[in-house]
């Protein structure tokens, strides 16, 4: 990629790139099923954001972002597998929006003073965005906890099933000391992990749902491994690209 | 879940337009949900929503009865033939 970024910073960002890519497309295939016509709307609005971010953050790699975004290897990928997760039931998939997008406020706030024009430009953008992405999670989890028995009950399930693979969100690419020595990124991935915990503890327990911190995250080796829901997802998305690549769409 | 209704307006001398309604759990929620089931392409850049609950409706019977007075729909031709005509009649004196 000839994009001026050292090998390190474009793994970085490339990791960036792809988790939005992926919980963005992930989001989107709640058009349509979510739970009533105005929230449907909103999370798919969400959802653009997200991929709108990806968009941008693949411009700044230099890439031909459609075919770099559909029609690479899955070992060339770098998203972290809560990303990949297809979160099938709405308690899942809010709780993952939730989770991603505390992680994702905190990736922001560490570019935004980034040594890369371009990315403090869009750090600033995708931070106004993010802000109602948090709210809107946060207006669901708050009042999921007061609803009853059943609401409750789901949202710690849901807590307990997608918080182990949320950890992964944190587990740096190979690149991640390069990105910070190029002042991409101010902060590493461990220390936006404390943060993070954090931020999502202080919120269940004011909530007053039941969580146990997982001890460990998904095996992701650097973010090269897949996880096993990746390939079926992205054959999905090649569906449309692949009847004609050469097609300008 | 409460029913909504919206109405945005756009900087400027325009008034504020009934664009739809919609449902949210509350009128809380039903902010950031009218801004994308309304105005995610910014159709407005002023918003307000009125809860269906605190409009005041007016019974049928209240308008009906104003339905038939042609008196109320004066395009203002007889006034104006009547001042001609006086006008005329003043200048052939």
């Amino acid at each position: 990629m000839n994009n001026g970024l050292s090998p390190g910073a474009t793994e970085w960002l490339l990791a960036f790139a792809d988790d939005e890519h992926i919980i963005g497309a992930r989001h989107t295939s709640w058009i349509g099923l979510g739970p009533f016509l105005e929230e449907d709307l909103a999370f798919c609005s969400i959802a653009q954001d997200e991929l709108g971010h990806a968009i941008a953050l693949y411009e700044l790699l230099g890439v031909d972002v459609d075919r770099f975004a559909l029609l690479r290897e899955p070992s060339e990928y770098r998203s972290a597998w809560l990303c990949e997760l297809p979160c099938a039931d709405w308690d899942l998939a809010l709780v993952r929006h939730w989770l991603y997008d505390e992680a994702e406020a905190l990736r922001w706030e560490s570019v935004a003073n980034s040594s890369l024009e371009q990315l403090r430009f869009l750090a600033a953008r995708a931070q106004r965005e993010e802000r109602f992405h948090l709210d809107h999670a946060e207006m669901y989890l708050r009042r999921l906890a007061h609803s009853g028995a059943e609401g409750r009950s789901r949202i710690n399930a849901g807590v307990a099933s997608v918080l182990p693979t949320a950890l992964g969100l944190w587990e740096p690419v190979a690149g991640e000391p390069e990105a910070i020595s190029d002042g991409i990124t101010a902060h590493s991935s461990p220390e936006l992990a404390v943060l993070w915990r954090e931020r999502v503890e202080t919120k269940l327990a004011a909530w007053g749902y039941d969580w146990q911190w997982p001890t460990e995250g998904p095996n992701q080796q650097r973010r090269t491994q897949r996880s096993r829901h990746f390939a079926q997802l992205l054959t999905d998305l090649q569906e449309v690209i692949t009847v004609d690549v050469d097609t300008a769409w | 879940m409460k029913t909504f209704e919206v109405f945005l307006k756009k900087d400027g001398k325009t008034q504020f337009r009934h664009v739809g309604s919609m449902q949210a759990p509350d009128a809380e929620m039903a902010l950031p949900l009218a801004r994308e089931s309304y105005a995610r392409r910014a159709e407005g850049d002023l918003m307000w929503l009125v809860d269906r609950d605190d409009l005041i409706v007016a019974d049928d019977d209240l308008i009906a009865p104003n339905a038939n007075k042609l008196h109320r729909h004066n395009d203002g031709k007889r006034v104006a033939d009547h001042r001609r005509s006086h006008r005329d009649k003043e200048a052939g004196e």
